[in-house]
Formats: structure tokens, C-alpha cells, sequence
């Protein structure tokens, strides 16, 4: 009887699911609306210098291969990039605190911010000094997954060669 | 399992089990090697998928500690078999309620744990990112694989526990009873963490730490109740159903046995639960003064006989019932 109920339930529980999604509400969503806001709107960038990953020229335009990501992504949801560029730990409190939507610096898997930031995918896969694979990553805000998503699958979909 | 050969016979102690206990033993153990194997993928696939959702966390946490009681139950089998020594006169038997004691005292640390963990989670408004997997070059949200994996983790765990209930009650083992009662409230576990992963899908981040705290709290409640029915039993209270909840019927049919011999005028027992056997003390008082041995032989033959779970008896002829070694007398 128990199994049943469980069965049971488990399949209430999807068609709830089913149900919110016919209803419109896609999954996963965004607690606090970043995709949103960010379709059609402003993307706000943090940039921490990492040479050859990230960088700023002299006139202190950001540039960089993930800097070329990042104006691509923003590129697919119609939105214009603000640019700030400062150290890895303030921008992490920026992104942390909702003023940032997104921070780029030739970040790897193993970055020590997971408590503070949402780690996406790796984009590109390098050897590191000690000969051990490394990611590279970019960093979102925790728990804005619709998000998250979105720029996992643009990540996911480019062949990005190591610089 | 060089141990695991057909045909072996199981004991507690000097007793030799009856043809339906043995049985009863051997499919015990078959299944406890088998919610081993199920605990090791699970726990294996809920690692894999669990990310940064404290929902997944407990579950885990809870699939880990599963793997007590069937190990203490397979330990405590073994260590019961022996025959009781010069050392250990009483026998191996208190090795379930060690056991149970070790299994309890683990669920309730862990369970306490999470508690904190995941209403400082709450407090601290923790928001879980939940990104994408590619599987087999297919893009997907983990959390449908979280859901997946939960619902996975739900039916064996179930199954396992309907089927090893009735051996417990039967080999009147805690340890195994213990283990049963977890695996058939698994179910919830499951259900909890899927509404958790769910709600993070539909943007409510509290709900994943409010399904770790459901789950948490489960795992705190089994630790509980264990640890009270395992320390009451380790303290010699009077013999119980294996549950703990009302006492074994053993009890009384041990006096009504005694009261029912015609030499008889009054009697009465104390009930030991040793871990799978009872030993018992009964006092008895005859109507023409001191039995004979005959007499003592035959009522030491009919309690032996009513139970494999009576191991060990002891019958003393007395005066009158002392009071002050049968509490329960007096009311009488």
C-alpha cells in the first residue's frame, strides 16, 4: 500500500508540475526576475583582469575571450552590456548583493566563491601548471536559475579553443 | 560472504532456532545484503546528481546512514550465534541492543545536524543554483535528475522494508525492526526532497531548504524514538512487542503457564529481554510447601517449551512472592 501511495503521490507531484508548466511558468525560474530583466535590457558585467582569459586595454575597455563571450551572449537576449571592471572579491560581493548579473576573470571549476556565486559549466577544458584538467568558467547569482540556465546552454553551444 | 552458504543453521546463543525462525533468518539476512546493495546505488546516484541543494543533502545524508542497521543487524546475527562461554555466561544476545544503540545515536547526531544546517540555511536565505548536465549529449536541468534519482531511491527502499517487517517481528529483532521502519517511511524522503528540487524549479528558493528541514527533522524523529526503545531495553526494562510499544505477550502466558500447574498456588516472573531471547526468573509458590524436583523439572519443561525465545529459566520455589524483586506483585 505504502509503494502505491508513494507512486501515487510521486505522480501528483509531476502533474503538478505539468500543470505549472502548461500554465506558463517555465523551469527553472528566477526567483528575483534576472532573465527578464536582462532580455531586451542592460547585462551588468563584472570584469577582473586575467591575462590572456580577461583583460582592459588602455583606455579601459574591457577585452579578453570571455569578454567576446560575454558581448555574444548579451548579443542573443537583446541586451546591452555595463562593463565594471574591479578586483575578483568586490565584484563577487557586487554579484552577491544582485548589483552585478554576471563576473568574468578566468575563473576555474574549483573557484572558492560557490558559497557566494552559482559556478556555471565549463566553456573550455585547459591542462593547468600541474598537468590536471581545469575548467573555465563564469560566475552567475546563486539561484537564478532560468538564468543560469540560459547562459550554461550559449556556453555550451560555442567551441571555444584555449587561448 | 564466505559465511553465506546454504543450509548453514542459525542460533542465539544455546538456542537452536525451529525450522520457521531459521527460514525467517536466512531471508533477514539475504535482504540485508540487499538494501546494502540498493543503499550503494542509491547513495552513489544521489552524490552524482545532489549539486548545491541542501534537499539533496539530507537525502543523501539519510541514504548514508541507512547503512547502519543493516550492518548491525548482519554483525549482531554473527556475534549472537556464539555459545555462551565461561567469560560470558549470559551469552552474546546484548550485541542487538549495542546495535540498536550505535544506529540510534547516529541518527540522532545526524539528524540534529541538518536540522541547524538547513534552518541556518533558511535564516541565511540561501538561494541553490541549480544549472544544466549533459547527459549522453543531451542538455538538462539537474533538477530533473534530482527528481529523477528521488523517485528512484523511493520504491526499493519501501519494498525492502514491507519485506523485512514480519522477520522482524518474528525474530523479535530491534535492530531489523529498526531498519524496516526506516525503509518504509523512505517514501517520504524522496516525496520531500522532489517537492524541494520542484520548488527551486518554480523560482521558490526556500523550498529546498524547507524539504532538507522536512527530511532532516524525519531523520531526527527516527533517532529519537530508536534511541528511547534501544536505551529501555539496555536498561532491563520488562519485555516488549518489537516495536517497544506494549508488553510481550510472553509475559503473562510464562505465569499462566506456571499458575496453570496443579502444585502451584501462586507465581510470578520476571522477563528479561536479551536482544532475539528472554531470560527469565519465575517464583513460585506451592500449595503443600516445597515442590519436589519432579515437580520443578516439569515446570521448567513446560515454560522452556512454550517459546524458542524462552532461552534461559530459572525457577525458584519460595515462601510467599517477594515484593521487593516483583514490583508489579503487589497489586495483584
Amino acid at each position: 500500500m505504502t509503494t502505491r501511495r508513494c507512486a501515487t503521490r510521486s505522480a501528483a507531484v509531476l502533474a503538478v508540475a505539468a500543470t505549472l508548466a502548461a500554465c506558463g511558468v517555465t523551469v527553472p525560474t528566477d526567483p528575483d526576475g534576472t532573465l527578464d530583466r536582462v532580455r531586451g535590457g542592460e547585462l551588468r558585467v563584472g570584469v577582473s583582469p586575467h591575462e590572456p582569459w580577461t583583460g582592459t586595454l588602455p583606455d579601459g575597455t574591457p577585452t579578453g575571450l570571455e569578454v567576446d563571450l560575454v558581448a555574444d551572449f548579451a548579443q542573443t537576449l537583446d541586451a546591452d552590456v555595463v562593463w565594471t571592471v574591479g578586483g575578483e572579491e568586490a565584484l563577487v560581493g557586487d554579484l552577491d548583493r544582485g548589483e552585478l548579473d554576471l563576473v568574468v576573470g578566468g575563473l576555474t571549476a574549483s573557484s572558492p566563491w560557490t558559497s557566494k556565486a552559482a559556478v556555471t559549466v565549463a566553456y573550455v577544458t585547459v591542462t593547468d601548471p600541474d598537468g590536471e584538467p581545469e575548467g573555465h568558467v563564469m560566475l552567475a547569482p546563486t539561484g537564478e536559475n532560468a538564468f543560469l540556465v540560459e547562459l550554461e546552454r550559449y556556453l555550451l553551444d560555442q567551441e571555444v579553443q584555449a587561448p | 560472504m564466505t559465511q553465506g552458504a546454504v543450509g548453514q543453521s542459525f542460533r542465539f546463543g544455546n538456542t537452536e532456532l525451529p525450522r520457521e525462525a531459521q527460514a525467517a533468518a536466512h531471508r533477514a539476512r539475504r535482504l540485508a545484503w540487499l538494501t546494502i546493495g540498493f543503499l550503494v546505488t542509491a547513495v552513489t546516484l544521489v552524490y552524482l546528481v545532489m549539486g548545491s541543494s541542501q534537499a539533496m543533502k539530507a537525502a543523501w545524508a539519510e541514504d548514508l546512514l541507512s547503512f547502519i542497521p543493516p550492518i548491525a543487524f548482519l554483525v549482531a546475527l554473527r556475534i549472537t550465534g556464539r555459545v555462551p562461554s565461561e567469560k560470558h555466561p549470559y551469552g552474546y544476545h546484548r550485541s542487538v541492543g549495542i546495535g540498536h544503540l550505535v544506529a540510534a545515536t547516529a541518527l540522532l547526531t545526524m539528524g540534529a545536524f541538518l536540522v541547524l544546517d538547513s534552518v541556518s540555511g533558511l535564516l541565511a536565505g540561501e538561494h541553490p543554483p541549480v544549472g544544466l548536465v549533459v547527459v549522453l549529449g543531451y542538455e538538462v536541468w539537474s533538477g530533473w535528475l534530482m527528481v529523477a534519482v528521488l523517485a528512484y531511491t523511493c520504491v526499493p527502499a519501501v519494498l525492502l522494508g514491507r519485506a523485512k517487517m514480519p522477520l522482524a517481528e518474528q525474530l523479535h529483532d530491534r535492530v531489523l525492526y529498526a531498519d524496516a521502519d526506516m525503509n518504509k517511511a523512505d517514501w517520504m524522503t524522496g516525496l520531500g526532497g522532489i517537492v524541494g528540487v520542484l520548488g527551486i524549479g518554480v523560482g521558490l528558493w526556500w523550498a529546498d531548504s524547507a524539504a532538507a528541514l522536512f527530511i532532516s527533522a524525519s531523520i531526527l524523529h527516527d533517532g529519537v524514538r530508536n534511541l528511547r526503545v534501544a536505551v529501555s531495553a539496555l536498561m532491563d526494562a520488562r519485555a516488549t512487542t518489537v516495536d517497544g510499544k506494549d508488553q510481550h505477550p510472553l509475559d503473562e502466558t510464562i505465569d499462566a503457564t506456571l499458575r496453570a500447574l496443579p502444585w502451584v498456588a501462586q507465581a510470578a516472573s520476571r522477563v528479561r529481554d536479551e536482544g532475539h531471547v528472554f531470560h527469565v526468573e519465575s517464583f513460585v509458590v506451592g500449595r503443600d510447601g516445597t515442590p519436589t524436583q519432579r515437580q520443578l523439572q516439569e515446570a521448567w519443561d513446560a515454560v522452556t517449551g512454550l517459546d524458542w525465545k524462552v532461552e534461559d529459566l530459572v525457577v525458584v520455589p519460595v515462601d510467599e512472592l517477594p515484593e521487593e524483586l516483583l514490583p508489579g506483585v503487589r497489586g495483584e
